[in-house]
């Protein structure tokens, strides 16, 4: 399989603070990938300069063969990248329809719908069914005419992961989807995960490791900005030095 | 794609009703015709020019949620360049609307290439600093066209029945003009676009993250903003046969800010109650009071610390509690009990 993203001695710095340092990334399609590593490890920073949130200070983005270091976000988004963000981000002055409106339409939109994306009411027919159809996948139909902000923060999640799905993306970058949630929210999460992943390649940030090692394929840990292990699951848990970074200490679960 | 079994329930969002907006545009003529029964017809006249006015800002501030000082200037330019086609080219009044339309659009393309690449403050202040430029070009940089500090007079012909010098005919002219500019604002605020326009005003950088380009769309709803300014404006040439400096100096922008802020920003009807409002006081105080310009300040006082909304925002949540006591004691009667949220 080829590299569907890859990164090449990607660093970004803040000022004196290296954030992310020389790191080689590759994620192969179809493939369900997690990101681990401490706080403050570069994570996010990772997913930001993927996303193209930041400009890298050093090294080089590729997307579906395509170098795409210079690329804005919607250019990115087009090619068919979608993310979530940490702290959840939706519309909150937008109603929970209007989200998926914003995501869905976008991404029919060609030049003949020029004239509808104008003129037509948002609430035609045509553009809630999809809307409809993104809002089902996340089970949130019946909340459809409310108001972002008196959804709950696990309906917003999955909120933030319909609009991410409605994008129809080849690729998925979730940051710590399952982060300030109930055990109850973090099931469905999980389940929703398990139900797409097979429509495209999927990039996960977690810090709950057990939640996720049975959905992902490969993990990747980070430390103080640079990759420091890789590989299947199993085994990089069991790394010596991961588990020094990451637990601080030896544990005998190997 | 993602084709999972659900049972099929109701989706509570309305279909669209198109007719809506003809309700709304009979309402809006009818309550000008109302007040044109205790009101003069100039000032009606002057009213319209002015709601179209303060919606084209609305588009700009209430929707997308920049602020502009510097919107007189499309209105000016307008003004000027519908002037100058009735005098130079021909006193027809369709062509000087056009031509004035023509520069706005003109205008706002090239200066929204620039200003829109700012936001909060500094989007405020660059759009001043471009009405200054224009208010220096009409009283003496360009003074050879725009006769400076006399002013420029000019005329329309009557063409079939239109007669601007006929007060009714202006009146229902500018009447008609109104009810065409929010017809078109109504109908792009509602579509996708209105709601891509909305989102930036929320979060500009996340609307990237879903594909689109922010620039274009805000540089776009920069031109419609201006070009409805400058239609205004060009009306406004009609109707009184004379522009002058004044009509482009961005101290003027104050009345437009306070009409939006007044009626409430952001729903269109704010714009339309807040200008009608605006003028009324202002025409009625100016001719009572010596400083009335006083009695404006305490209303803005009052306006951002009891009425954030204005007075659409004021009654819509009127309302709205109204209605939720009515569920209350519905719910009641039902024998259960509802509990007040936040
Ligand atoms: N915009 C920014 N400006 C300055 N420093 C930043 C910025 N974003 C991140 N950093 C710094 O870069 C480092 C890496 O942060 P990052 O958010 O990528 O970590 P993370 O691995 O996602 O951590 P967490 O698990 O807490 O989410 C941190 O030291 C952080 O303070
Ligand atoms: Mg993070």
């Amino acid at each position: 399989m080829p590299d569907l993203i890859s990164t090449s001695k990607l660093s970004k710095s803040f000022g004196g603070l290296v954030a992310v340092n020389r790191v080689d990334f590759q994620v192969p399609e179809g493939q369900v990938a997690g990101v681990i590593g401490p706080n403050g490890s570069g994570k996010t920073t990772l997913f930001n300069l993927l996303s193209g949130y930041f400009r890298p200070t050093a090294g080089s983005v590729r997307f579906l063969g395509k170098e795409v270091t210079d690329q804005p976000p919607y250019a990115r988004v087009g090619m068919g990248m979608a993310r979530t963000f940490q702290l959840v981000s939706v519309f909150n002055s937008l109603s929970v329809w209007e989200n998926l409106v914003l995501s869905s339409f976008h991404r029919r939109q060609q030049g003949s719908r020029l004239g509808s994306f104008f003129f037509k009411p948002a609430r035609e027919a045509s553009t809630l069914a999809d809307c409809r159809q993104a809002l089902e996948t996340v089970r949130l139909q019946d909340k459809a005419g409310v108001f972002t902000s008196e959804l709950s923060y696990g309906d917003k999640r999955m909120l933030e992961i319909a609009i991410a799905l409605s994008l129809q993306p080849k690729l998925l970058l979730l940051d710590e989807p399952l982060a300030g949630l109930s055990d109850h929210e973090i099931g469905e999460v999980l389940q929703l995960l398990h139900e797409v992943k097979d429509n495209f390649t999927l990039v996960i940030i977690e810090h709950k490791i057990s939640k996720i090692t049975d959905l992902v394929q490969r993990l990747s840990v980070m430390n103080e900005g640079s990759l420091i292990c890789e590989g299947e699951p199993g085994a990089v848990l069991c790394d010596p030095n991961v588990r020094e970074c990451y637990w601080g200490r030896e544990t005998d679960a190997c | 794609m993602h084709n999972i079994a659900v049972h099929q329930q109701s989706f509570p969002v309305q279909p669209a009703q198109r007719f809506l907006v003809f309700r709304d545009m009979a309402i809006i003529a009818a309550a000008f015709l109302a007040l044109s029964l205790f009101t003069p017809l100039y000032w009606l006249t002057d009213f319209a020019v002015m709601c179209i006015l303060v919606l084209s800002f609305d588009l700009l501030y209430g929707y997308m949620g920049h602020l502009s000082f510097g919107h007189m200037l499309y209105f000016g330019a307008g003004a000027y360049m519908a002037s100058l086609a009735l005098l130079h080219l021909a006193p027809n009044p369709f062509l000087a609307i056009l031509a004035g339309l023509v520069c706005g659009a003109a205008l706002s393309a090239v200066v929204g290439f620039v200003v829109v690449r700012t936001s909060g403050a500094a989007f405020a202040l660059v759009n001043l600093a471009f009405n200054q430029i224009g208010y220096w070009l009409a009283l003496s940089g360009l003074q050879d066209y725009t006769h400076g500090e006399d002013g420029l007079p000019s005329s329309v012909e009557a063409l079939w029945f239109l007669d601007f010098r006929q007060a009714p005919v202006a009146f229902g002219f500018m009447l008609v003009c109104l009810l065409l500019v929010f017809w078109l604002l109504k109908t792009l605020t509602a579509s996708p676009y209105g709601i891509v326009v909305r989102s930036i005003k929320e979060n500009e950088d996340r609307v990237k993250f879903l594909g689109y380009n922010t620039f274009r769309y805000k540089w776009l709803t920069f031109v419609i903003s201006s070009t409805l300014a400058a239609f205004a404006g060009s009306l406004y040439a009609l109707v009184k046969g004379f522009v002058a400096p004044s009509d482009v100096n961005p101290l003027e922008n104050t009345r437009i800010i306070f009409s939006v802020l007044i009626g409430g920003a952001g729903n269109l009807y704010g714009a339309l109650v807040g200008s009608v409002a605006f003028e009324m006081i202002s025409n009625l105080l100016a001719t009572t009071i010596a400083r009335w310009e006083m009695i404006l300040g305490l209303m803005l006082l009052a306006l951002v610390f009891w009425f954030r909304r204005g007075i659409t925002g004021y009654a819509y949540q009127l309302y709205l509690d109204r209605s939720y006591e009515r569920l209350v004691k519905f719910a009641q009667g039902m024998g259960l009990s509802l509990r007040r949220q936040k």
